[in-house]
């Protein structure tokens, strides 16, 4: 397991290097969101609670989707470009955990960003708080860790950076932008909202909000069944894509 | 025990829908303590078959074995990694880390206790006389001396087998001397060496014995000297000043020079003499060097 961890602290390393753009930059696209909503629709609310808090809850969740998915995916296509992925072929360590390090270190991205964005930011937001603080340690676990895998699978995947911008761009976004980040699922047309509750992010997003603020869309039970299971399920593709390409010349 | 231990190894790709054999039923045995040479041209499934050994290339399943010291590389996988430490042929480095960075994190990756890192890396550092780039960012360092982190990541975790996929091309010749001598002292304390190499003169001085492979297949295995000897042939080679003059029977012309094959050297030498005198500009007893076997070999194969 140390070889392990040696891969993780690289990775951690790697990110601290690159701070402007791993940590400062989803931040800084948090704060445009914020001020364009804010500024637009400060007065709406749904049901008792503030639009801007509403969203606010959100993007903390679209924070850790994001970069949970970038890192290992980015990592990984410059890794391929640069030939240094050959280190990852070699080393003794299973395929299983190179993908949990990498997965690991984008979980660390993700809090520290989290941290950060909150500590900026929080004192703008009304009515804030955290009604569930043993759920909302959970989420953030999961959905880091979740995005993370699946950013290490398609970052294994991807031959370069036009692929892994394809998913990113036409996939996660998509999905991201249809959780519920911006408006409440109720506000959807019928079938809509139901297609919505197949989406994964989706449920990351609404356990982040039942964690803060106590407001669900979906059961809180249910969200937390969706993310265990496609969090299992990634973990089981990941693996599989990293024993894959890392048993093959990798172009 | 053997170092490293091939039976019948096979590589196929699929290349633009067509199987592409690289490496066929390849068998080799290497004993501990060797400095062992893998030859071959372009092409030849060198670093296929070294692919497969590190583990960055999976076998056919028609594969019997490939163990680095009794370790199965497909089912002890981490345990024959662990023992085996590979210098790739492209240098490939991570631009944003220091020298001690990427060396740090390489070594805890084979498992080296943290404790022990730092000395480790000052020693190797110290070994290839890159002791003062420590804290430099590795990007910035010369081709050269790229080169050497490479095998500097390659020795930390003092491997009991290691592969240098061609560790000297495009490095001057005092480097060259020096991963020579580096070679040789591992070797001295117990490290057995495989490396591929386009300069024949490398394995013929470092070597004990070598495989040459050319089209995936091993076209000749054994002890570098006894090769020699078999691809010696009795000969003598010689240039003229006028080269418009009647050959001597037997003697063929070979670009500017002149062969001729001998059974009584002194015999031979004398009728030379006399037949071409002062004529003679030039005249050596020719032994197969390791290049002329290669072509030969090589040769041979394709034909």
């Amino acid at each position: 397991m140390n070889h392990m961890w040696a891969l993780y602290a690289r990775e951690v390393k790697r990110f601290q290097k690159l701070l402007l753009d791993t940590i400062f930059s989803p931040i800084v696209s948090m704060v445009l969101y914020l001020a364009v909503f804010g500024v637009v629709m400060s007065s709406r609310s749904i049901g008792d609670i503030n639009f801007v808090t509403f969203i606010y809850t959100g993007l903390l969740g679209m924070i850790l989707v994001n970069s949970g998915f970038s890192n290992p995916g980015f990592a990984l296509i410059i890794a391929k470009n640069l030939g240094t992925i050959i280190d990852l072929q070699v080393a003794p360590i299973k395929a299983w955990q190179i993908g949990i390090a990498f997965a690991l270190a984008a979980l660390t991205r993700g809090v520290v960003t989290l941290v950060v964005a909150l500590t900026m930011t929080v004192w703008f937001i009304p009515d804030m708080q955290v009604a569930h603080p043993v759920a909302l340690g959970c989420i953030v676990l999961l959905t880091g860790l979740q995005y993370g895998m699946l950013g290490v699978l398609f970052g294994m995947w991807a031959r370069g950076f036009e692929a892994l911008t394809f998913v990113t761009t036409f996939v996660l976004q998509p999905m991201i932008f249809l959780a519920g980040v911006f408006y409440p699922l109720a506000a959807l047309p019928s079938p809509w909202s139901t297609v919505s509750m197949f989406n994964p992010v989706h449920h990351n997003i609404n356990l982040f909000r039942y964690a803060l603020i106590n407001y669900s869309d979906t059961a809180p039970q249910t969200s937390w069944i969706v993310v265990l299971g496609t969090s299992l399920i990634f973990f089981g593709l990941m693996n599989w894509m990293c024993i894959k390409k890392l048993n093959e010349p990798i172009q | 025990m053997d170092a490293l231990l091939v039976q019948e190894a096979s590589k196929t790709f699929v290349q633009n829908g067509q199987p592409f054999q690289a490496v066929k039923q390849v068998s080799m045995r290497i004993e501990a303590g060797q400095i062992y040479g893998l030859l071959g041209p372009n092409g030849a499934g060198k670093s296929t078959l070294i692919g497969m050994i590190c583990g960055s290339v999976k076998p056919d399943p028609s594969t019997q074995n490939i163990s680095i010291f009794g370790h199965n590389v497909v089912t002890e996988k981490e345990a024959a990694k662990r023992i085996l430490g590979i210098v790739p042929q492209e240098i490939t480095i991570e631009p944003a880390f220091t020298v001690e960075e990427v060396l740090y994190f390489f070594s805890g990756m084979y498992g080296v206790p943290t404790g022990m890192r730092k000395k480790r890396i000052h020693d190797a550092l110290e070994a290839l006389g890159l002791e003062d780039k420590l804290k430099a960012r590795a990007r910035q360092l010369s081709g050269g001396m790229k080169r050497r982190l490479m095998i500097a990541k390659a020795i930390l975790h003092q491997p009991k087998l290691l592969i240098l996929d061609e560790p000297t091309a495009g490095v001057d010749v005092s480097l060259r001397q020096r991963i020579w001598e580096l070679v040789q002292q591992l070797n001295r304390e117990g490290t057995t060496i495989i490396f591929t190499t386009h300069y024949l003169e490398e394995a013929e001085q470092l070597c004990e014995a070598m495989t040459v492979i050319n089209k995936g297949k091993v076209i000749k295995e054994g002890k570098v000297k006894s090769i020699q000897q078999e691809f010696s042939k009795n000969l003598i080679s010689f240039e003229l000043f006028d080269r418009d003059v009647p050959a001597l029977a037997g003697v063929r012309q070979v670009g500017t020079e002149f062969e001729l094959p001998y059974t009584d050297l002194s015999h031979s030498m004398q009728t030379l003499l006399q037949h071409y005198g002062s004529n003679l500009k030039s005249l050596h007893n020719e032994s197969a060097s390791l290049e002329k076997v290669f072509l030969e070999l090589t040769t041979e194969a394709q034909s």
